[in-house]
């Protein structure tokens, strides 16, 4: 598992998945059908994500393509760069 | 006389049985073939045993489904009592245990979450269950029943939905609407929106919440359709969705047009078929309101007041006196009459503060059970909002504050009550208070003080697994704080201003 996804990972069930958990986040699943992240989760993950990496991510980037998946979002942040 | 409820679906499906009454994703909905679908699932309820006035709950998101089952209940004579569906087993256990509903409709991500409950339960699509208490009833089953209308005898005095709204005391309360309550409520949002057979919508917003609501029942009245689409969290999705599928209006609470306007594409995007965009759900931000009418060049905005006890609409500020008049919750919709009255009735002069009062044949019939509630709320002089505000010379209201201590997330109202009794129940926790702290999208999150029982053992981990597995997400506190005491007032209840500095 990259680092990357760990730390990702570790975000979301801190922020989303409440309490002691543990619950198993399957990367290709969709966070949003699963429940774990709404719209302002997917906000949240965005500002965390600019914050850690240091990037600027755009209004037009915030699709599912990018943030839908734990997947889609370490390729995402690969594409900007980040390894 | 205004047209019953389900006479929406009928009356439409007769004048334009061909036409898409609903778009979601891939699949579309013709009035015919809703009608019918909304027919067969009535025989299938009727079949179960559903006798007249009997409750049936529903826990769906908003789908094609969730508006057949919705006509399909009222049509077997049954009063709708739909409830979010992210709802945790408590919270539904509270709702089975208070209406008492005879049988449930889920969608499948609901039964999962809701497996083992005591009512029956029809699921759609059709999914393998395996709790050997439980009783499931396939969805599928109604195809086999005729597509003819189960004709009960339906009066306009009787009820079409309970629907939850948390109450001051912390117990959530039934507000009992009649086939009259939401039947006049449709026609004057009709009238003040100009809503036509012409007129497609976006809907983000869940129909288990009478915003929702309200957005399903005038356009099927008047032969108008709907494009559901669910997946607001990426507004991009909702905003490219709005401009492909042509759509004339569009409706959403304050956070809905912070990131629409701070997060997405939409100020930068042309919708040239937008009509019309409304917000209720709580006062908006002038400066937020501002902003949204630079970017809705061309596209009327309504802004507007209600309460669930209402239908929901009350008032409406006309898009021509915006400018003029923001911050206020303008003008009476059709119908409806508002006042601003003290404490006994008396009502009060032009600038002057008070409690504001709706009449009108869309103010419920009361709380499911609860006369005690009702007679609170429901006085000769009218229903009070519980919102306290005070009008202009010219008529125009304004709210100024809420009487009852309520949370205001996103668009729904919360009991910090609620919360509090969940935190104390998981024998943790000595003493807590929570409080609303402004967010910039949801306009306040639960915040959370909390004193432990003990506290060299205190784990807050155990206090956030508790309320996870006992209340829906929204009302999980975002923030916590562990402290040695609580400020109190000389009564000895906690002071929540004191907290809130």
């Amino acid at each position: 598992m990259s680092n990357i996804q760990e730390t990702i990972i570790e975000f979301i069930k801190e922020n989303f998945v409440m309490g002691r958990s543990d619950t198993k986040i399957d990367p290709e699943e969709s966070l949003i059908e699963a429940g774990i992240m709404d719209s302002t989760g997917v906000l949240e993950l965005v500002e965390f994500l600019e914050a850690t990496y240091s990037i600027q991510i755009e209004d037009e980037e915030l699709i599912p393509e990018n943030l839908e998946t734990i997947q889609n979002i370490v390729s995402f942040l690969r594409q900007k760069g980040i390894d | 006389m205004d047209e019953l409820v389900h006479h929406f679906l009928d009356h439409s499906a007769e004048r334009f049985p061909d036409k898409k009454a609903v778009f979601h994703g891939e699949e579309s909905a013709t009035y015919a073939e809703i009608v019918q679908a909304a027919n067969r699932l009535a025989n299938l309820l009727k079949e179960e045993g559903l006798k007249k006035s009997d409750r049936v709950l529903m826990a769906m998101e908003n789908s094609i489904a969730s508006i057949i089952s919705y006509y399909a209940i009222i049509k077997a004579g049954g009063v709708v009592v739909e409830v979010p569906d992210k709802s945790t087993q408590s919270e539904v256990s509270y709702f089975i245990n208070d209406c008492k509903p005879r049988i449930g409709i889920f969608s499948k991500a609901s039964a999962r979450r809701l497996d083992g409950i005591s009512i029956p339960m029809i699921i759609t699509p059709a999914m393998e269950f395996a709790n050997p208490n439980g009783r499931y009833i396939e969805w599928d089953k109604a195809n086999q029943l005729p597509a003819t209308d189960p004709a009960i005898e339906i009066k306009d005095n009787e009820l079409v939905s309970i629907v939850y709204t948390s109450g001051s005391t912390g117990k959530p309360k039934g507000v009992m609407l009649s086939n009259r309550n939401i039947s006049s409520n449709t026609s004057s949002i009709i009238s003040y929106l100009g809503i036509t057979s012409a007129d497609r919508i976006m809907v983000v917003l869940p129909f288990y919440y009478v915003y929702g609501k309200s957005l399903l029942n005038p356009h099927f009245k008047v032969g108008g359709s709907l494009v559901i689409n669910n997946r607001f969290a990426f507004p991009n999705v909702v905003v490219d969705e709005m401009q492909n599928k042509e759509v004339s209006g569009f409706a959403g609470v304050p956070s809905t047009f912070a990131i629409l306007l701070n997060r997405s594409i939409f100020p930068k995007t042309r919708i040239p078929t937008l009509r019309y965009v409304t917000q209720a759900g709580g006062s908006m931000a002038p400066a937020l309101t501002a902003r949204l009418m630079e970017v809705l060049q061309g596209t009327d905005l309504y802004i507007m007041y209600g309460a669930t006890e209402a239908s929901p609409r009350l008032t409406y500020v006309p898009p021509g006196r915006l400018k003029d008049k923001l911050g206020s919750i303008g003008i009476p919709i059709p119908d409806v009459s508002i006042s601003i009255k003290d404490e006994h009735g008396k009502e009060l002069p032009p600038g002057v503060e008070g409690n504001i009062c709706a009449t009108g044949p869309n103010i419920m019939q009361g709380y499911w059970g609860d006369e005690q509630e009702t007679g609170k709320v429901i006085k000769p002089w009218g229903l009070i909002t519980g919102d306290i505000g005070y009008k202009d010379e010219e008529g125009y209201f304004y709210t100024t504050g809420r009487k009852k201590e309520m949370l205001k997330v996103g668009g729904e109202r919360i009991s910090p009550k609620e919360i509090e009794d969940v935190l104390i129940e998981s024998k943790l926790v000595h003493e807590t208070a929570v409080i609303g702290r402004p967010d910039d999208f949801l306009y306040e999150v639960p915040e959370a003080f909390i004193v432990p029982i003990d506290p060299k053992t205190f784990d807050l981990e155990d206090v956030k697994t508790y309320t996870k597995q006992r209340l829906s997400v929204h009302k999980h506190p975002k923030y916590w704080h562990i402290v040695k005491s609580m400020p109190k007032k000389s009564s000895g209840k906690i002071d929540k201003e004191a907290l809130k500095k």
